[in-house]
């Protein structure tokens, strides 16, 4: 399928016929993959490129009627089966979001028809800006204006979905000659030779999502790779968008490990309904939570202090949602879900990892407390 | 001996490994009791690779105790939960330990719980009060004497009621029965910025604002002739500043009082020195050199201030209550006996309330609120709250209001007597007084 039928798919299909297609690859290929992805760190490409051909990573954008909630669900229905994926996912849908909000007709048309549907790989790299926004940390990435655009240099510690040839979003200081910084930049990095890919130390899972340490040294970004300039009005307007779509990746590994305590429940019901948080009060908690985050996928632009807050919210409590329903998953199984190559051991990692990636749990709610402060004058 | 030697460590920026001299990188080739300027500046991060110059000195630094230092004699056991420190909110830990001696109770609150009377943030000016003269009581020691967990500078973010779970910036709370006493919050004009427009809601906004004045007189601008808005008019002439007070209204409480009588309010604000501009309308706040504020006009010359403080009403925050789905109007909606919200164990009183359609921010109600709802939670049915209609007294000096009753607004006032230093006035509906007025 060439990108442009991958696109009217999208449009022309139902979104229960798009989700349809997406389950249909996540419970065939994905799930017999997810082991050999979170261990073993296989990269799932070419399943990767089945999902953007079901239309997997398009629903969001506004070609395709900004239909966040299908985008969400999509992203649930991955993750239930391979966490690593469901967070490839997200990384993928974001990138197309930043090419579609950019403005840039050099980022608009073919290249985001290639990357909607995966034909093309790209993520993005922006944990360390959005904690540098919220006053967690300081800028990584420097830049320096030049004729026809900015010289970057700095280094990333890690950002995943990138690769030789590949891409992602990024967001660098741009700093005067005296040493002050006067704005900030975003723009498409393009993994080319000019960028050092380091390798990084062996995590406790989800090896499988091409995660690499960055390094530039005064990389040229010109105009037709620009996806804001200044960056921070153009973060404020998607950051709940950004943060909102990563619910579905949370929601997913819940939903995975709740199937898991459900599967066991004819064999060890009789002594599981002497643990916490058994699956039918985890599956009402789910419930209740992504209804919410349904009605929050409506208005992914509402830049008001209350919209942002209430999907912190959301984000924060499917973090410890799929902690709780993770851990809950395990000890349903007991030991036969603690060997190595079993879902609910592998989804406590995941879950592990969904609590601590940018916005971590902490932070949301550093952010939703300094949100929620009066503003006084000085 | 490392005091001595006066080691420094030097946190990444990126990952937030620490380097550490004492220890050194001998991983990467760095001897321990390696100075950080004496490392090649090829050197990267052992852990995440970035470079030398991305790393920065590092002080450990002491962080607060999320419980304001009351020690954790309770647990996260399941028990009533309170959203705010106000008033209300210490009204019903204190009603609801009277009840029971035993329920665990937790207290949520976004600042640190400190004990006062907003009402004597308005006159505390001329009265030289301080924080310290303010605060009754401070949240530790209430915390302590109520054996309440307090949860300082904690905010609420999410209400789940089926769930029976509130979400808060320090953790998810269980509760049997949640009471909300968020108070008000000042409803800001959007012409009027938050970081130059002072909103006199909290002691922690007087204690800010009294910090700006210093000890020399200063001219203030009043947005808003309300009851907070002449109070506060009032309060900082009296302490030595120039005021001028401005309201879209031809004269001050003109909302709520008869003309013959905000008239009188006017000439005594007048006569005790403040300037009032009736019929202004504001259109911004700018900042100028030196701190100095102008306040823009509609068809008149901008004004030129110190600071600028807007009492421009009060407005509900429903964004938790709305997001749980509780039914709201222009506040929380309640049972006008019982306080419960629409949501079955979560109850609201207060500032934050909506009583048959109004809301209802006065003190005087709050504790036989307090006393309803801790009735309610312990089974006891045959305590209700009876709304009525506060007393309302306005505190200003040069001319003291107080009303009986809530007028209808398109009501016949008449005079009951009227002399030099005292206005009397009422309001009848079908020959009954429903409203009495006295100033003076």
């Amino acid at each position: 399928m060439n990108p442009t039928e991958a696109s009217s798919a999208l449009l022309n299909g139902s979104s229960s016929e798009l989700l349809a297609r997406v389950k249909h690859i996540s419970s065939g290929d994905l799930a017999s993959a997810a082991y050999k992805i979170d261990h073993e760190g296989f990269y799932p490409v070419g399943i990767m490129q089945t999902l953007g051909q079901a239309g997997a990573f398009g629903a969001h954008l506004d070609r395709n009627g900004r239909q966040f909630g299908v985008a969400i669900d999509a992203m649930r229905e991955i993750a239930r089966n391979c966490g690593s994926t469901g967070f490839l996912s997200w990384c993928h849908d974001v990138c197309g979001l930043y090419m579609e909000q950019s403005g840039n007709p050099a980022l608009m048309g073919a290249l985001l028809d290639e990357h909607v549907c995966a034909n093309t790989l790209g993520g993005t790299a922006l944990s360390n800006p959005m904690k540098t926004f919220a006053g967690i940390e300081k800028m990584l990435l420097r830049a320096k204006r030049v004729a026809g655009g900015y010289r970057v240099s700095g280094a990333l510690p890690w950002v995943s979905h990138i690769g030789q040839g590949q891409y992602c979003g990024a967001i660098a200081g741009v700093y005067l000659d005296d040493g002050s910084t006067s704005h900030e930049i975003m723009f498409l990095l393009r993994c080319d030779d000019e960028v050092v890919l380091r390798q990084c130390p062996e995590f406790s899972g989800m090896e499988g999502t091409s995660t690499w340490g960055i390094r530039l040294d005064d990389y040229f970004v010109g105009e037709d790779a620009l996806i804001a300039d200044p960056a921070r009005p153009f973060i404020a307007r998607i950051r709940a968008a950004f943060v909102l779509l990563q619910t579905g990746w949370a929601l997913g590994v819940t939903q995975g490990s709740i199937e898991s305590m459900l599967e066991v429940e004819p064999l060890l019901g009789h002594v599981n309904k002497f643990l916490d948080d058994r699956p039918d009060e985890m599956q009402a908690e789910l419930d209740d939570l992504s209804q919410r985050i349904q009605t929050l996928a409506l208005t992914p632009y509402d830049g008001s202090v209350d919209y942002v807050i209430s999907v912190l919210d959301a984000r924060a409590q499917s973090a410890e949602l799929s902690l709780r329903a993770s851990q809950s998953g395990l000890l349903h199984q007991g030991a036969r879900g603690y060997m190595m190559n079993t879902a609910p051991q592998r989804r406590i990692r995941e879950a592990h990892f969904v609590a601590i990636v940018t916005p971590a749990i902490k932070h949301l709610r550093w952010e939703m407390a300094r949100l929620s402060k009066q503003v006084l004058p000085a | 001996m490392t005091q001595a030697q006066d080691w420094k460590q030097f946190i990444c920026r990126a990952c937030g490994l620490i380097y550490d001299e004492r220890l050194g990188d001998p991983d990467s080739g760095i001897a321990a009791g390696t100075r950080f300027v004496d490392i090649p500046d090829d050197w990267v991060c052992p852990l995440c690779g970035v470079e030398k110059a991305d790393f920065e000195p590092y002080e450990a630094v002491s962080v607060m105790p999320a419980t304001g230092g009351v020690p954790l004699k309770l647990t996260r056991a399941v028990g009533v939960v309170i959203v705010g420190a106000g008033h209300a909110g210490w009204a019903a830990a204190e009603a609801v330990r009277a009840q029971d001696a035993l329920v665990p109770i937790t207290l949520v609150t976004a600042c640190l719980g400190d004990r006062y009377l907003k009402p004597e943030l308005s006159i505390a000016l001329r009265r030289h009060s301080s924080r310290e003269s303010l605060v009754r009581e401070t949240g530790l020691a209430s915390a302590e004497r109520l054996r309440v967990r307090l949860m300082t500078e904690t905010f609420a973010v999410g209400l789940s009621p089926a769930l029976h779970q509130l979400r808060t910036t320090r953790g998810n709370l269980q509760y049997t029965s949640l009471i909300l006493a968020q108070g008000a919050r000042p409803a800001l004009p959007e012409v009027l910025p938050a970081h130059l427009c002072w909103r006199i809601n909290d002691l922690d906004a007087w204690v800010g604002l009294k910090r700006q004045l210093g000890g020399t007189p200063k001219h203030i601008v009043i947005i808003g002739a309300g009851m907070v808005g002449c109070e506060l008019a009032d309060d900082f002439m009296t302490a030595g500043h120039q005021v001028t007070l401005l309201d879209v209204q031809k004269a001050p409480l003109a909302t709520l009082l008869p003309e013959q009588a905000s008239e009188r309010l006017r000439v005594a604000l007048e006569g005790a020195g403040v300037k009032f501009m009736g019929t202004t309308q504001v259109t911004g706040v700018t900042q100028l050199a030196q701190g100095v504020k102008s306040v823009s006009l509609v068809d008149a010359p901008a004004l030129e201030c110190d600071e600028v403080v807007a009492a421009t009403g009060l407005v509900t925050d429903t964004r938790l209550a709305v997001g749980a789905q509780l039914t709201t109007d222009r506040g929380i909606v309640v049972d006008p006996m019982t306080l419960q919200t629409s949501a079955p164990d979560v109850f609201a009183l207060g500032d934050c309330v909506s009583i048959n359609g109004m809301p209802c921010r006065f003190i005087e109600p709050i504790s036989k609120q307090a006393h309803a709802i801790a009735s309610a939670i312990a089974g006891q049915l045959d305590a209700p709250y009876t709304h009525s209609a506060p007393v309302i007294r306005l505190k200003t000096h040069s001319l003291p209001v107080v009303m009986h009753g809530i007028p209808v607004s398109n009501g016949q006032w008449r005079v009951v007597s009227e002399t030099h230093q005292e206005l009397k006035m009422a309001q009848q509906i079908d020959g009954v007084d429903c409203c009495t007025l006295e100033l003076g």
